[in-house]
């Protein structure tokens, strides 16, 4: 037994094999146990560590071998791997509410699979490859078979795919840098390379327009899943490249590239979130902000760095769940979601509603939510640097808070007279409740998941230390 | 952990109070055990005094080398007539509550119970952080009460600006945290650095409603008389006591004065509004904003000992007039005694709140004395009127025992804090300014029924942001965020286009021509 093939080949071989069951009850069900079986193997078996069970003696090996390419989780990976797969079962539960699990399970656990597989593989620059067959196998999750591809959706394709050879070209000018460390000019062309193949991955700005108009076309949920579950590997994927390059690590103009980077996006997509009268796109500009925060977070010093890295990933992870999930429920009663269609709707969905306008606030840091700990802490580094920095990063949050404000509006503005109609089933009123109710925990308690996520760090070999 | 167990006592007892309503929703002592729980809570801060300074740290959040503070809260001498004052409200809320018209409630007593926690929690927040989180609970527990019972597009639009403002204040107070970072410290209320005092200013006038001026609070109509007073008093004693903690150093910045000048408006139109409103309920937000607005001159004078005298008095003198549900002679000559506490004359709670610790205020002082005199006026005025209020003859008798006690506990508490337990008290202060307001009180009182422009204008009428032209500041505001609106359609419409491609070689061509500039 090795752990590769428990975290990456059972969950993408379950994942082919549920393409055939069409009973959408089963599929979410059996794809949430699996996901959440697999998070809960993390958290208690370690890798590469000999269990001993009376004469039953258990170890998971660290590395499998496929087509002369290693697989390798290392014991540092597990609490990743029980925060990874735990979410992926949240997503998958989740689906329920949506109508959408015979494509989210078999293509979501596939694209996790996939995903896992990029953070394990090496040589590492095979992660590129992987990462572009995950991207094309969310192409069928994020549009029916009986539906045109819209500009979102090719630009999507277009994008990420652009961004696979940048990283292959530029993983092999790094080994050169390695063998000859002098050469300046091979350094700066290697991390302009690198750097634009992030930008395409990450959707970095301008690169990042494909997001609101993949919103507006695609189905609310499953567009969700495909939003936390990219940026948040590709990060790891790129917190990779920091950990095995010394020079990069030390780069005095990457962390400025990374800070200037961050706060634009932070501002932009706060700024365009403000004007936004449709619910999806406001999603896609959050998204982008939460790439902002990653990239503003991978500015500050490398031993705050990659807590903070680790630390956004949750928050942002749960309030995109509440978000997708609200954001369905709408868009199954209303279709088209403008301001203009959903406009007094919180009296007949007050809790999809209110798990909108929460998870919106969430990211914008409004305290007491999930979101708040750590964008706090994170504007608390920018100011112990600049304040002008901090003072950017206050227009950005004060975008975001402008946009839910905004929706806020929209969804309480009824009609004189209307009541309160109360039209949502109580599975939804329940699961949005409880996702709602965890970003409040998670806002008063960030350190409930300091057990897992404290050892994250502890992945990278050489940044942070 | 005297702090803790009073405020869970707080919230046990709101618990209580559902859960009895829930089980046994005819159940009759509800109102005993909301009262008795009060009274202990009441009793329980009171004790509070003997022990200050109080700390209590709730949560340090992990790691500490990312999260720099922590939930913790502090009673001091500062804080303490405050948390005593909303102790006071809310007992005043459950004792009163035998005179209303929905009594029994239990809900909006453990609602107030509630806020009554979270107001306490608020005042003795020992950081931004703490407050931050607190703010946040009453502004969601406030936009909820609010919403459920807004009817309408307009109302609701209120609702939701008002929460706006509030979210504004959140964010200020917020970027003063960073600012005292980036001076090398993480900042606590005890030792607030010079720099941030003016955004902590700014911070409490937004969400009381002060700077810029406008109205936080929606239409006071839909809102009950118990419930809706410790709503809009909580919440105002959460955001007052941002101006007890402002550093008096902080009155030296150059934007002092136009900020007190600000403010001085501010005042003297709270306290006209006050004056010709048509009752107590519907003249609430401008008192609030009146006497918030002494309370925010008080701190820019470098005086947040006046600040703290102004705020008590908002809360005490305001509570008791509020809660007033049954007009009866002698219950108007009860409240009459409470205007001693907004006097400013030596030994009454505000005798600290003329005083000034910078001498380049002159220019403002007219219109404090003036808005100080319309609050006086207002006040005398409002407590003498029997509309919106029943009449007490026909309450029954418990409730004729119990109503006028309820409302002479915050009168009662106010004569207190004018002699005993916080900074403040014991204290001459300035005689001139307090003379001159009380002198010019009794003369717009009489002139009020002589002078047509002192007649209180219809509740229709009432028009209160386009008062003193700042519906042109709104109205810019409006039009910044229209053209705004436009530039950001143009440019998504422009990078969503086909021609979006180009847009993207050139960030590629960019951003590799200043990359390569660079050395790594």
């Amino acid at each position: 037994m090795s752990a590769p093939l428990i975290w990456i080949i059972i969950p993408g071989v379950f994942g082919i094999f549920a393409l055939l069951i069409t009973n959408q009850r089963i599929l979410f069900f059996l794809g949430g146990v699996l996901a959440l079986l697999l998070a809960f193997i993390a958290i208690i078996i370690p890798i590469d560590t000999a269990l001993q069970f009376g004469n039953l003696s258990l170890k998971i090996a660290p590395a499998i071998e496929i087509l002369g390419r290693r697989l390798v989780l290392i014991p540092a990976d597990g609490p990743l791997l029980a925060i990874f797969y735990g979410l992926v079962a949240m997503w998958l539960f989740g689906a329920v509410l949506t109508k959408t699990s015979n494509r989210l399970v078999p293509l979501g656990l596939l694209i996790s699979s996939l995903m896992i597989a990029s953070i394990a593989v090496e040589p590492f620059l095979y992660a590129a490859i992987l990462i572009e067959i995950a991207v094309l196998l969310a192409i069928p999750l994020l549009l029916p078979l009986n539906k045109t591809p819209g500009p979102g959706l090719m630009r999507f394709l277009i994008y990420q795919t652009l961004g696979m050879p940048f990283i292959l070209i530029a993983g092999w000018m790094l080994a050169g840098v390695e063998s000859s460390p002098g050469d300046l000019d091979l350094a700066v062309q290697s991390a302009t390379i690198l750097g634009l193949g992030f930008a395409f991955l990450l959707a970095l700005f301008p690169l990042y327009i494909w997001l609101p108009m993949l919103a507006e076309e695609a189905s609310p949920y499953n567009i969700g899943f495909i939003f936390w579950i990219m940026p948040t590997i590709t990060i790891i994927f790129g917190l990779g490249f920091l950990d095995r390059y010394a020079w990069l690590r030390a780069s005095e103009s990457l962390q400025q590239a990374l800070s200037i980077g961050g706060i634009i996006m932070v501002v932009t997509s706060g700024l365009w979130s403000a004007f936004q009268r449709h619910l999806s796109r406001q999603m896609a500009y959050a998204v982008v902000a939460e790439t902002g925060f990653s990239l503003l977070a991978l500015s500050l010093p490398p031993e705050k760095a990659i807590q903070f890295v680790f630390l956004l990933i949750i928050p942002r992870s749960l309030a995109l769940l509440v978000w997708a999930l609200s954001l369905t429920r709408l868009h199954e009663n209303v279709g088209l979601l403008r301001f203009s269609n959903v406009t007094g709707l919180a009296r007949k969905y007050p809790f999809a509603s209110a798990g909108l306008i929460l998870a919106h606030l969430s990211v914008a840091g409004f305290p007491l939510l999930a979101g708040f700990p750590v964008r706090i802490a994170l504007w608390e580094g920018l100011a112990a640097e600049s304040l002008g920095m901090a003072f950017w990063f206050l227009i950005g949050i004060f975008g975001l808070l402008t946009g839910a404000i905004r929706t806020l509006a929209v969804l309480v503005k009824a009609p004189q007279g209307t009541g309160w109609e109360f039209q949502e089933p109580s599975t939804t009123s329940i699961i949005i409740g409880f996702a709602v109710i965890s970003l409040f925990i998670l806002g008063i308690f960030p350190q409930i998941f300091r057990p897992l996520v404290g050892n994250l760090p502890a992945m990278f070999e050489h940044f942070g230390k | 952990m005297l702090i803790l167990v009073t405020i869970l006592f707080f919230f046990l007892v709101a618990l209580a109070l559902v859960v009895l309503n829930w089980l046994r929703p005819k159940f009759r002592y509800t109102w005993l055990i909301a009262a008795v729980g009060t009274l202990f809570g009441w009793l329980a801060v009171l004790t509070w005094q003997f022990r200050l300074p109080l700390k209590f740290h709730l949560v340090q959040w992990q790691p500490t080398t990312i999260f720099l503070e922590s939930i913790s809260f502090t009673a001091d001498s500062l804080s303490w007539p405050f948390a005593f004052s909303i102790a006071t409200i809310v007992f005043a809320v459950i004792l009163t509550a035998v005179a209303r018209e929905n009594f029994p409630a239990p809900i909006p007593w453990a609602a107030t119970l509630v806020l009554g926690g979270l107001g306490l929690l608020a005042v003795i927040a020992d950081n931004p952080l703490t407050l931050l989180m607190v703010w946040a609970a009453i502004d969601l527990t406030e936009i909820i009460a609010q919403l459920r019972s807004a009817h309408g597009p307009q109302l609701s639009d209120k609702v939701v600006a008002a929460f706006a403002a509030r979210v504004a204040g959140i964010g200020m107070l917020l970027w003063a945290s960073m600012v005292s970072i980036n001076l090398g410290a993480p900042m606590d209320f005890q030792n607030a650095p010079p720099q941030a005092g003016l955004y902590l200013l700014i911070a409490a006038g937004l969400r009381l409603g002060v700077l810029p001026l406008h109205l936080p609070y929606a239409s006071e109509s839909a809102i009950r008389r118990g419930f809706g007073t410790s709503l809009r008093l909580v919440s105002a004693a959460a955001s007052l006591i941002l101006l007890a903690r402002i550093p008096p150093s902080s009155a030296d910045s150059v934007f002092t004065p136009y900020l007190l000048s600000l403010v001085a408006l501010a005042a003297v139109y709270g306290g006209w509004m006050w004056l010709r409103s048509p009752n107590e309920l519907a003249a609430r937000p401008f008192w609030l904003i009146g006497l918030a607005s002494l309370a925010m001159a008080s701190a820019l004078r470098g005086n947040p000992v006046g600040a703290t005298a102004w705020s008590c008095a908002l809360l005490l003198s305001g509570s008791a007039l509020f809660l007033s549900s049954a007009h009866h002679i002698w219950l108007a000559r009860i409240l009459w005694i409470s205007l001693i506490g907004i006097t400013g004359l030596p030994f009454t709670l505000t005798a600290t709140g003329w005083g000034s610790n910078t001498s380049s205020t002159w220019f403002v002082w007219p219109f404090l004395v003036l808005a100080q005199a319309l609050l006086l006026a207002g006040y005398l005025r409002h407590s003498t009127r029997s509309t919106k209020r029943e009449s007490f003859k026909l309450l029954d008798r418990g409730a004729k025992i119990i109503h006028p006690f309820g409302i002479a506990i915050p009168i009662g508490t106010l004569l207190l804090l004018g002699f005993w337990g916080w900074e403040g008290a014991q204290k001459t202060g300035p005689i001139l300014p307090s003379l001159v307001g009380v002198i010019m009180g009794g003369i717009v009182l009489w002139l009020a029924p002589r002078q047509r422009i002192f007649t209180p204008v219809q509740p229709h009428w009432v028009r209160p942001a386009a008062a003193f032209g700042t519906d042109w500041f709104f109205r810019g505001l409006s039009g910044l965020y229209q053209g705004a609106s436009r530039l950001s359609k143009s440019l998504s419409e422009v990078l969503e286009s086909d021609g979006g491609f180009m847009w993207t070689i050139l960030f590629i061509v960019l951003f590799i021509s200043l990359l390569t500039q660079g050395t790594l």
